[in-house]
């Protein structure tokens, strides 16, 4: 009885069927993401822990992403972060100048992140699937209540960009173009479209509640400013910056 | 071995392993956290460094470090640049780390600077 009731126990611990989900959608996640993506959370707890991570947390997936986004993007996988998820791995120190070259002053991105990225590339059904299994992936509920998005605070490019540059030191790792900003945070230009906005304002307000082990700061970022930058980051994912290079 | 002889041991053998396992936990924070900005080496040099109009505090530069006192460096780390007049690129770490990871970082990034006024036995306070 007790043998049955271990493995009763070990069959609902290592599969957990969402509700709603498609069978499909699972099962890829199951068999084709599980292998580098944490879809049962927690997320890393310990800076060892966190060196060990290959690609980015999902079990809070539902609460994330847009699903349109998810969607294009399970099709047509593209780098979100420069440096990486895992930036210990890329950046070294600038290596010896060839000759005729002047020693570069910082350290330097290097390895599979100069390369495009290698991931997994879905069909549109498959896409719609695991998205829809995705979006039921929803463990970081608690930390969106009381999150809103207040339309009224809109703010020029301008003021957002003072906002993220000057006031806060965002763009020191975040990218507001292509190839403007640091590298070892994800690219922000396409937060907007990629991220729904309570996460936005959920995360930026206390990024540790997600991640334990973040190297985002928590930049004590005022309530009303808050909105500004969350709103900047929507204003900002609406220009096409395809079209301006 | 009489009881109180084996809690001595212990008690001794705490005073050896735990300021080098928390070094070695500061040595890992800074490679993790610290290091995106200020470099590799802690020479202010990091990767983000192109980004930014203000440069990082070169840690090894030794002139300037001995100039700052600990509780200076414990501020700057635990409520950001601005807290001590200087750039807000510096954000501030109170949510990432306790005031004891704070305490062996300052501790770590003396020993990129001032490893020599250290062993002399210069007090930074």
């Amino acid at each position: 009885m007790k043998r049955f009731l271990l493995l009763a126990a070990i069959v609902a611990f290592v599969t957990p069927a969402p509700a709603g989900a498609g069978e499909a959608g699972t099962k890829i996640l199951q068999n084709r993401c599980a292998s580098c993506h944490n879809l049962t959370g927690p997320s890393p707890q310990t800076i060892r822990e966190l060196w060990k991570r290959d690609a980015p947390d999902l079990f809070y997936a539902g609460n994330k992403f847009q699903r349109e986004w998810l969607v294009e993007w399970l099709q047509k996988p593209v780098r979100i972060r420069p440096a990486g998820v895992n930036y210990l791995r890329t950046i070294n120190s600038a290596p010896a100048p060839k000759e005729g070259e002047k020693q570069k002053e910082y350290d330097v991105l290097y390895g599979p992140v100069l390369r495009p990225l290698q991931h997994l590339t879905l069909k549109p059904a498959e896409a719609e699937e695991t998205a829809d299994a995705l979006m039921d992936l929803k463990a970081g509920d608690s930390f969106l209540a009381g999150m809103m998005l207040d339309n009224s605070k809109q703010v020029s490019l301008e003021e957002g960009e003072v906002l993220f540059d000057k006031v806060y030191g965002c763009l020191s790792c975040h990218q507001i173009e292509p190839n403007y900003g640091g590298f070892t945070g994800p690219e922000v230009y396409t937060a907007g479209r990629r991220l729904t906005p309570e996460f936005m304002l959920s995360y930026i307000t206390r990024p540790k509640n997600w991640d334990s082990k973040i190297w985002m700061p928590n930049g004590n970022v005022k309530p009303a400013d808050l909105q500004k930058i969350v709103n900047y980051l929507i204003l900002l994912s609406k220009e096409n910056f395809n079209a301006a290079n | 071995m009489q009881p109180i002889k084996i809690l001595f041991a212990i008690a001794a053998l705490m005073f050896v392993v735990a300021p080098a396992a928390m070094a070695e936990e500061a040595f890992l924070n800074y490679k993790s956290y610290c290091m995106q900005c200020h470099g590799m080496h802690g020479k202010g040099d990091g990767v983000n460094v192109p980004a930014m109009n203000v440069r990082p505090r070169d840690h090894s530069d030794n002139n300037y470090m001995m100039t700052r006192t600990n509780s200076e460096i414990f501020k700057a780390i635990k409520f950001g640049g601005q807290a001590v007049n200087k750039s807000v690129k510096m954000p501030a770490w109170s949510d990432t780390f306790t005031d004891d990871e704070i305490t062996q970082m300052v501790g770590h990034i003396r020993t990129l600077c001032c490893e020599k006024e250290i062993i002399r036995g210069v007090n930074f306070k």
